[in-house]
């Protein structure tokens, strides 16, 4: 085969991928690009949009308060998962291993809407915590679990707990076990080997975890929703209603925008500040 | 002579589940001394190292560092460091960083002393000026360098060696081989190496401990291992080592020589242990200590050469007893001095030994042990 053909071969592989990302991920970011620039009337190029935006105090706040919220659960979330992967690549057995692996996957075979029908389950006023409560005398009356802060975080937790602790995992599985007993044997404690040893070996695994689940905190919609119903004060739902409700496609699009864009340079800021190399860390 | 000890353990056993990795083990080391443990893979002597280190806790019995009682002290308490088989090299460290880890572990120490230490270390293992480098920069010999300076620098009472050298290619093994045993010379640490490999037991050591099944088969310096073997296993595990099996003691010629009639051959050698009339026995020859005169001579055995084998300084001279009821073979060294007997395939030769040069065994069962020569 010459290499010409070689090469052709190999463009007739990638076209199934380049009409993907072609079709559904450029074509609409630049249509919502255009869009967040136009007038809704008019037509014509205008930057009211982004104005609107910032002239109003509401969305900067319930802007602010997403990045924020977003960020402290990815924190929450990572310090959560880094023991559960710790324990499964390092200290469990084999057959303990399975189970917990098991464990932290099972709840990705449901939707995400139907866990969060799960919590809500549990969380309502009429639900099963509230009941539990009551029954074992704690509390006298029901109570109202659901619309908290919290209950977000906890949902949040839930739903992206697996996309930080696979890559944490995988990380930590390439660690050398002889590469702790050394620390240990050089004089280190615990702290210190996580500090030195195996946070800087995890770190490409932490930082593609955090990456994956602070996005997909920010781009949340259901769990929110759902879990924080009128209070949740998320992004995603401005969005939602400037499309959906109030047919304002130019202003979504320009909300859109700015939260694609917010996310890609924190991310690129949080990489730079940690040394680390996208590419490599990927 | 009452010598410092380093390092004793007391009746130390270690079992996993039903199995026992390590079975009542005692030895004392020396202080400043070189001792190896020598055994084949699965011996237990790894677990016999982690259990000095620190890293797994004997089921039964006391080990001892520095007059110490260490049974409940953690590895990063003990004053014993390890130098491990993979190296266990930080790689997100450069190599002062890693010569200078347990330092800043120990602390109360500026980071310019730190750095002087862990360049001094350094040097001592010949590793000047590549401090900044990163571990993966570096060939195999130098990682092993850094790896016995990030130990060094501690000045730990005992170093611990887990095989460091089994990952090396011969000729660098030969050489770090060297630089060991003067490097342990020159800082009077008291090293426990632990190895499969015979030839670096013999040569490093000032004691090698033989250990197989858990069980501690011989303590004793490289050379009264080789020459005088305390056990059957030892007897085929260290050196090369010609085994004459089936045979029967018939005679006592003095009281520790006996007299192992080998396929209808009369044979002499020492008994290696407690041997009575009638036993059965195998004898063991170390093929260098075997005269071989060309022609037949009463004083020896009649042999006929079936096989020379020409190996630069030495042959191996293969020679078959026409006398013996069943065939048996025997390999002789032979050194290429200038009045080496010209030997060809087919000749007639008379072989013979001192009987010290030979160990008689009762016959143990063989099949977990790699067979010799």
């Amino acid at each position: 085969m010459s290499a010409s053909a070689r090469r052709r071969g190999l463009w007739l592989l990638l076209i199934p991928m380049l009409l993907w990302i072609g079709l559904l991920f450029v074509l609409p970011h630049l249509k919502l690009f255009y869009l967040s620039f136009i007038s809704r009337r008019g037509g014509e190029f205008t930057l009211a949009n982004y104005l609107y935006f910032f002239q109003n105090p509401l969305y900067r706040k319930i802007f602010v308060r997403t990045a924020v919220f977003s960020t402290l659960v990815t924190l929450l979330t990572l310090f959560i998962s880094f023991p559960i992967a710790f324990i499964i690549t390092k200290v469990a057995g084999k057959s303990l291993k399975a189970m917990l692996l098991l464990a932290v996957i099972l709840p990705y075979w449901v939707s995400e809407l139907i866990q969060a029908f799960t919590w809500m389950v549990i969380f309502r006023e009429s639900g099963v915590l509230s009941y539990l409560l009551q029954r074992l005398g704690i509390v006298n009356q029901p109570i109202e679990f659901l619309y908290h802060d919290t209950t977000i975080a906890i949902g949040l937790i839930y739903t992206s707990l697996l996309f930080m602790t696979i890559p944490i995992m995988n990380s930590l599985e390439t660690l050398d076990d002889s590469l702790i007993e050394a620390a240990y044997d050089l004089g280190g404690n615990f702290w210190s080997t996580l500090r030195e040893v195996i946070i800087p070996h995890a770190g490409p695994g932490i930082m593609v975890g955090s990456i994956m689940t602070f996005m997909l905190n920010l781009g949340n919609y259901v769990t929110v929703t759902l879990l924080g119903g009128k209070n949740s004060l998320w992004f995603t739902e401005i969005i939602y209603n400037q499309f959906i409700i109030r047919f304002n496609q130019n202003k979504g699009s320009a909300f859109s925008v700015i939260l694609l864009t917010f996310s890609v340079v924190f991310v690129w800021i949080v990489l730079k500040i940690t040394k680390q190399d996208l590419s490599e860390a990927m | 002579m009452s010598q410092e000890i380093d390092v004793a353990l007391v009746n130390v056993t270690k079992k996993f589940g039903n199995m026992t990795a390590v079975d009542n083990v005692s030895f004392e080391i020396p202080k400043g001394s070189f001792f190896s443990i020598l055994g084949p893979s699965g011996s237990g002597k790894t677990t016999l190292l982690r259990m000095i280190a620190g890293f797994e806790v004997p089921t039964s019995g006391d080990i001892y560092i520095g007059g110490q009682r260490v049974n409940d002290v953690p590895p990063n308490k003990r004053p014993c460091n390890m130098v491990f088989q993979r190296l266990a090299l930080f790689p997100m460290m450069n190599v002062l960083d890693n010569v200078t880890f347990g330092l800043r572990r120990r602390g109360g120490m500026s980071k310019a002393e730190m750095e002087r230490l862990a360049k001094d270390a350094l040097a001592r293992v010949g590793l000047q000026g590549l401090e900044k480098r990163k571990i993966n920069q570096l060939s195999g010999g130098q990682q092993q360098r850094v790896a016995l300076a990030r130990s060094l620098v501690l000045e730990p009472t005992v170093l611990l060696l887990d095989e460091p050298l089994g990952s090396l290619d011969l000729k660098l093994r030969q050489s770090m081989k060297l630089e060991l045993k003067h490097l342990q010379a020159r800082t009077g640490t008291t090293f426990v190496y632990i190895t499969h490999d015979q030839t670096i037991a013999l040569a490093m050591s000032d004691t090698v401990a033989v250990i197989n099944h858990g069980r501690i088969e011989q303590i004793a310096p490289p050379e009264e291992l080789y020459r005088r073997p305390a056990t059957h296993f030892v007897a085929s595990f260290v050196g090369e080592n010609n085994k004459l099996t089936n045979g029967r003691v018939t005679n006592f010629r003095q009281d520790d020589v006996v007299e192992v009639d080998i396929a209808g051959i009369p044979m002499a050698g020492r008994a290696g242990e407690k041997l009575a009339i009638g036993d059965p026995a195998d004898l063991f020859i170390r093929p260098e200590m075997i005269t071989l005169r060309l022609g037949k001579h009463d004083d020896g055995i009649l042999g006929k050469v079936s096989e020379i084998n020409f190996d630069g300084s030495h042959s191996l001279v293969i020679v078959d007893l026409p006398e013996a009821k069943q065939p048996v073979s025997v390999n002789v060294k032979i050194q290429h001095t200038e009045n080496a007997p010209d030997v060809h395939v087919g000749d007639t030769v008379t072989i013979s030994w001192s009987p010290d040069a030979a160990n008689a065994f009762h016959p143990v069962d063989q099949s977990h042990i790699e067979t010799e020569v």
